[in-house]
């Protein structure tokens, strides 16, 4: 059985000063995925480990079902709180067989030896380990690892899983096969998931919802498209994969969809720019637009559509496409711009922005005016674009 | 080793890089020796070289290491073999060692080194965890006072007692008099004390390692899925069970082979142990070679026994707990009470171990009439610096001391490059012979010099080293040298071999490669192990006490011979001096590599030893 999750003004403050949560308030309905998705340094362990009881609160309160674990005065221990967690290096005893790792859970539930045995079994079945379960931790590759501290975690049918940053040991491939088998195997017990990492397409590819936190505080929740489509700040919007940043200025009132005319400040082609306005976003004069990748696309460099010029600096072939940068002609560059076809290195091109990803926001970028900062890129085929709200 | 490892890397430009200038205009790289000294070596094959260098390297470190302690221990079970009695081949030698005074020595023995293992964990074990988990105050102090204590040797704390406590000593001459101490340490429970208080080092130093390797996410794991705090603990011990294993049984080894205590303390009380009953048989007239050997035996097969019981316990259970990955270290905050409670056993333990000895050596050093006055007075350290023989031993040994640290560094780089670059059959042999070596208790290493070299055979070679100082360095060498290779491979086994080919491809000569590219890398480590080495031969005890040439006493020596001869406050002046003039060559070195040696070669250093 599932639980909700609800958290209240919680505030985790370490010997020393070091504030690391910041009033966090979120609630999570049974048998939902969220992803706490973050910098390093921006808390979510922290909130991770508190949820657990690892650490204590320093104020706030926690409630697992109809439990209150953490509040004023309160704390139950770890062992009280009824869940499960799979941690970043696994943690697996290495002293005890696999069987004996998965069933440990059990035994303290009180099931009988021959019961735990069985039960451990036949999760390890289902993880595709049972062939392994008299071997030791140090025998058994990163993956299958992984794989037994997943199984010790679901095989006590607790409420409510906890993930720390479980795949972040594995190599590329390995990383995705195990994301799915996750992904699956979670859904197929049906508990309520809080699962953090700092990557953003395996954050996107799990999460039934997002939470993305900076500096210790939750800055947005919501689920994975309308993160992505209408990000709260540029920290969310930079943290979920960014072509690149625009200087801009404000040329027209907003839209009653939620969208303004702007233009870039170097004054490119004079054709306006359809972009989103995110929060804050000023009505008038200067203002920076976040683009994402996806909302690029590629036009000759006569073509009356194209909003910017630039060269082609690099082609980078990523199988089913290729990606590109580009250098824009008024100072700044784009980074992961999708192209069916192979363009050489030096070419000339014009670029056609979509308003559904470009975002306005109050503030200006990291550098001079007219600054493109070029960002790490999400790939388009992994999320779902909406409509701004 | 150096020969034979230039052997395979000898190339055509390592004789062409000499014989002709650069031209005029294009200085390029002179990374080669003196022509003179080239045109000495050309025609020399290093391959030719290898071969011959290599049996020699063997014949060396057989004599050095394997013949002595062979021979000697052969000599108990054939006596005739040896020229030591009618059997060729007996087992009443070892019978002999179950009976009368020797049987019960050996009991004293084992039962005493179970109490001090034991004694070490019980202390090491909660030291090292307040260190490496707690906010312990002065945690950061802990590991270098446990080196202290660790590279004192044993005799030093075991003399500093012994004078303060004993009837007529530092305590009953300022007027304490409390008889149950003097009763308590002069007897088994201060050579448990005394031998326990040396296993701590030993029991900490394995914990702090296993426990640097056990992350709090195990503790973690067991508590959120179910485990009370109690459980967890309970569910985690087994983890740290190699480092237990690891603390009791060199905790033992240490204790069994030791000869420190034996000859001092325990000598004192009355209270016989096996190595002194060993060093006893050889010392007495005539000397009994053959009970002796069969007193080594039996002290061999108590270190080997525990040792094997330990690999065996062990097998396949060597947790990997270790990753790549840095672990964040959680120190549990220790309320007011558990802070002040834990600091002060933490004190207590270095207040037993070096706190107590010091008072008791210093203070026994300042009292007049050679210790038999309560007059506080500097008369021993003048006589020390001035006085006829006293001042000798300290210069012996610290010539003794300077000389064998480098010879055994040399002998030991050579080795360990062996160890780290090929696993062949007699490399793993190699291996083998050094890992028993570090094993062997000193006393048998000395007692089986004694006996080889003075054997006829020895003489009719033309090596009459018996009873001379080379046999005593040669002894010291051969001692240390297991140990410094052990400390050395390790950071020999880390050279990626790139480093030297790049400097080869660079256009340096194979001795300017190793010099350029790998010493740099391993120059501190050759420092600590030279210090290492220094300080163990400074003030060694049994191998001196057993070898040394008539008329020349090392520092231990004559400092024993003093104490024995009632000049107990220039004998514990002697020792003060001693251990001042160790640190002061410890801080001279450390000072001269911090201020001699390249930047980038202390930063090697750094970088290798973390």
């Amino acid at each position: 059985m599932a639980d909700r999750l609800a958290i209240a003004e919680l505030h985790k403050v370490y010997p020393g000063g070091v504030h690391a949560v910041r009033d966090v308030t979120l609630a999570v309905e049974p048998g939902t995925f969220l992803v706490l998705l973050g910098p390093s340094g921006s808390g979510k362990t922290t909130l991770l480990r508190t949820i657990a009881g690892i650490e204590r609160a320093t104020t706030g309160s926690i409630t697992i079902g109809d439990r209150l674990v953490a509040g004023e005065r309160i704390h139950r221990p770890p062992e009280q709180r009824d869940l499960s967690m799979v941690f970043q290096d696994y943690a697996l005893w290495p002293h005890l067989s696999v069987n004996d790792n998965v069933a440990f859970a059990l035994r303290r539930r009180g099931h009988s030896r021959a019961s735990c045995r069985q039960l451990a079994l036949t999760m390890l079945e289902r993880v595709g380990l049972d062939r392994l379960a008299e071997r030791y931790p140090g025998q058994l590759s990163g993956g299958e690892q992984q794989r037994v501290a997943l199984a010790r975690a679901l095989v006590g049918d607790t409420g409510l899983l906890l993930c720390d940053e479980p795949l972040s040991n594995l190599d590329a491939d390995l990383r995705e096969r195990m994301r799915v088998e996750i992904a699956s195997l979670v859904r197929e017990v049906g508990a309520t998931t809080i699962y953090i990492t700092h990557d953003q397409q395996e954050a996107f590819a799990l999460a039934d919802q997002v939470g993305v936190m900076s500096k210790g505080e939750l800055v947005q929740l919501g689920s994975p498209e309308t993160v992505y489509a209408t990000p709260s700040t540029r920290f969310v919007a930079r943290f979920t994969g960014l072509a690149g940043e625009l200087r801009v200025r404000v040329c027209s009132s907003p839209s009653p969809r939620g969208t303004v005319n702007v233009e870039p400040v170097f004054a490119e082609n004079g054709i306006p720019i359809h972009a989103c306005i995110g929060r804050d976003a000023p009505s008038t004069g200067e203002a920076t637009m976040t683009i994402r990748p996806g909302a690029v696309a590629l036009c000759g460099t006569e073509d009356p559509a194209a909003h910017l010029n630039g060269t082609v600096t690099d082609v980078a072939f990523r199988g089913r496409a290729y990606e590109l940068a580009v250098d824009l002609r008024g100072g700044g560059r784009l980074n992961g711009i999708h192209s069916e076809r192979r363009v050489d290195r030096g070419s000339s091109v014009g670029l056609q922005l979509e308003a559904t990803g470009c975002v306005v926001f109050d503030g200006v970028g990291d550098g001079d005016a007219g600054e493109v900062v070029g960002l790490p890129s999400v790939d388009m085929d992994d999320v779902v674009v909406g409509m701004p709200a | 080793m150096t020969l034979a490892g230039l052997g395979s890397v000898t190339s055509p430009t390592d004789v062409a890089e000499g014989e002709t200038a650069p031209p005029s205009g294009s200085p390029g790289p002179n990374f080669g020796g003196s022509p003179s000294l080239r045109d000495r070596l050309r025609g020399v094959r290093l391959p030719q070289l290898a071969q011959v260098a290599r049996p020699v390297f063997w014949l060396v470190l057989s004599l050095l290491i394997l013949v002595p302690c062979v021979c000697f221990l052969i000599l108990a079970v054939s006596p005739r073999l040896f020229d030591q009695g009618p059997q060729w081949f007996t087992l009443s030698n070892l019978r002999g060692a179950f009976t009368g005074a020797t049987a019960v020595a050996l009991t004293n023995s084992i039962w005493v080194s179970c109490a001090a293992a034991g004694f070490g964990l019980a202390v090491g074990f909660p030291i090292a965890w307040l260190s490496s988990r707690t906010t312990l105050m002065g945690r950061r102090f802990v590991m270098g006072g446990m080196w202290l204590v660790l590279l004192l040797p044993s005799w030093l704390p075991a003399l500093g007692w012994e004078r303060l406590v004993e009837t007529d000593g530092v305590m009953n001459r300022v007027g304490i008099n409390a008889p149950f101490i003097t009763h308590a340490i002069l007897g088994p429970f201060g050579v448990v004390l005394l031998l326990g208080l040396r296993c701590v080092p030993f029991s900490y130093l394995a914990v702090t390692l296993g426990l640097g390797g056990l992350g709090q996410e195990f503790e973690d794991a067991a508590r959120v899925h179910g485990a009370s705090r109690f459980g967890a603990l309970r569910l985690v011990a087994p983890i740290l069970l190699p480092a237990i294993w690891s603390a009791l049984a060199i905790g033992f080894a240490e204790s069994v082979s030791d000869f420190g205590v034996a000859a001092t303390l325990a000598y004192n009380s009355h209270f016989s142990l096996a190595t002194y009953q060993l060093y006893e048989n050889i010392d007495n007239f005539p000397p009994n070679f053959p009970a002796a050997a069969a007193i080594a035996w039996l002290l061999v097969l108590s270190v080997a026994v525990p040792l094997a019981l330990q690999a065996r316990s062990l097998r396949g259970r060597a947790y990997a707990v270790l990753s790549g990955r840095t672990r964040q270290i959680v120190r549990r905050q220790l309320s007011r009470p558990g802070q002040w409670a834990a600091s002060g056993g933490v004190g207590l333990f270095f207040l037993f171990a070096l706190g107590i000895p010091a008072v008791g050596a210093v203070s026994g050093s300042l009292l007049a009439d050679y210790g038999a006055s309560g007059r506080i007075t500097l008369v021993n350290y003048r006589a020390v610096l001035h006085g006829a023989g006293q001042w000798g031993p300290i210069q012996r040994s610290l010539v003794y001391g300077v000389l064998t640290a480098t010879v055994t560094v040399i002998g030991g780089v050579m080795v360990a490059q062996l160890l780290a670059k090929r696993r062949t059959r007699s490399t793993r042999f190699l291996d083998f012979l050094l890992l028993a070596s570090v094993a062997l208790p000193s006393v048998v290493f000395a007692a089986g010099y004694i006996f080889a070299y003075n054997l006829p055979i020895f003489s009719r070679l033309g090596i009459d080293i018996y009873q001379t100082v080379t046999l005593l360095i040669i002894g010291y060498v051969a001692a240390s040298l297991p140990t410094n290779a052990r400390v050395l491979v390790g950071t020999m086994a880390q050279l990626d071999p790139s480093l030297q080919d790049a400097a080869r491809a660079h256009g340096a000569g194979p001795m300017r490669a190793w010099v350029k590219g790998v010493l740099p890398v391993i120059s501190r480590p050759i420092v600590m192990a030279w210090l290492l080495t220094f300080g163990a031969i400074f003030l060694e005890l049994p191998m001196s006490q057993l070898l040394y040439a008539p008329g020349s006493p090392p520092l231990s020596v004559a400092i024993q011979d003093n104490l024995g001869n009632y000049h107990f406050g220039v004998g514990m002046a002697q020792a003060v001096v001693a251990v001042v003039i160790a640190f002061a060559v410890i801080g001279i070195v450390l000072g001269a590599y911090r201020v001699l040696a390249p930047a980038g070669w202390r930063r090697m250093g750094v970088a290798a030893r973390g």
